[in-house]
């Protein structure tokens, strides 16, 4: 478990983790995620071109979070704004590499805010997912 | 240079249409289930204890949870527009408490020819009964 990171000591531009951590998308990731979130999607259940099988889009969304846990805040932080662009599903037996960066830190209605770019590529740096997300940091 | 122009129709699809809508109930057991398949084990979500102490009073969802039922919707609609190449921005304007029934829609608010293909801007919103818990929109590929 890592120490939290108080709000204080967040800085712009920072790498919110160096190096980027990985994951690797398995079948069991894939399952769980999809009974989680009770997904039908009938495309799910077909392999791509490759015949890969292919993960729901937002399954990459968990890696962000998988990877901004390197780097937290006090317990009670939520997001409150989140962009994502989908390039293409991540696939079973890929490695998933993440990285953050913060852009922008503020306060509004005596919350603290940070704003941090994201980076999904894959082992062969492919291109998955970027994003940009909002979070309140939790009060420390 | 950028070069654009707003349709009203594209083949099948108008400005106006709506998207399919989906209700999913979601209780402390698919929260807990979402935090185990996710590794988002913030105790805000998972913790009542803890979650009495905090702004919210009580366990609430993961944001991403909500946007999995999003996502859902857009790709029942259009699976090869939305997973290759499409994009979402949206706000959290409130939270999903275990035991609110989430329902989620969508309509087309803009249909635009670019150089790239035509691409539809759909409005989306997220409710929990008259509780507005997601708004936003999503881009994709329609031809």
């Amino acid at each position: 478990m890592n120490d939290t990171v108080t709000y204080k000591s967040l800085i712009l531009g920072d790498d919110f983790l160096d190096p980027p951590p990985s994951f690797e998308v398995t079948n069991e990731v894939v399952d769980k995620y999809i009974r989680a979130t009770n997904d039908a999607t009938q495309e799910l259940g077909e392999p791509n071109s490759r015949g890969q099988r292919i993960a729901p889009p937002m399954l990459a969304a968990v890696y962000v979070i998988d990877a901004l846990r390197t780097k937290v805040g006090p317990p009670g932080g939520v997001h409150a704004k989140q962009q994502f662009k989908f390039h293409r599903p991540a696939c079973v037996g890929e490695t998933l590499y993440t990285s953050a960066k913060i852009v922008k830190l503020y306060q509004k209605k005596e919350r603290n805010y940070v704003e941090m770019t994201t980076e999904t590529l894959n082992q062969d740096d492919d291109l998955v997912t970027t994003g940009l997300i909002t979070r309140i940091w939790g009060k420390e | 240079m950028t070069i654009s122009e707003e349709l009203q129709s594209y083949k099948n699809l108008s400005v106006g249409d709506r998207l399919p809508e989906i209700k999913v109930l979601v209780d402390q057991n698919m929260v807990d289930a979402y935090a185990d398949a996710s590794g988002d084990t913030n105790p805000l979500h998972i913790d009542p204890e803890f979650a009495k102490t905090t702004f919210f009073g009580r366990t609430i969802a993961h944001g991403l949870l909500t946007l999995a039922f999003v996502s859902q919707v857009l790709s029942e609609w259009n699976w090869q527009g939305w997973a290759y190449g499409g994009e979402l921005s949206v706000a959290f304007l409130g939270p999903v408490y275990p035991g609110d029934e989430v329902s989620v829609s969508g309509e087309i608010d803009l249909i635009e020819q670019r150089e790239e293909g035509v691409f539809a801007r759909c409005n989306l919103a997220c409710y929990c009964g008259e509780r507005a818990v997601v708004k936003g929109t999503a881009t994709c590929k329609v031809g």
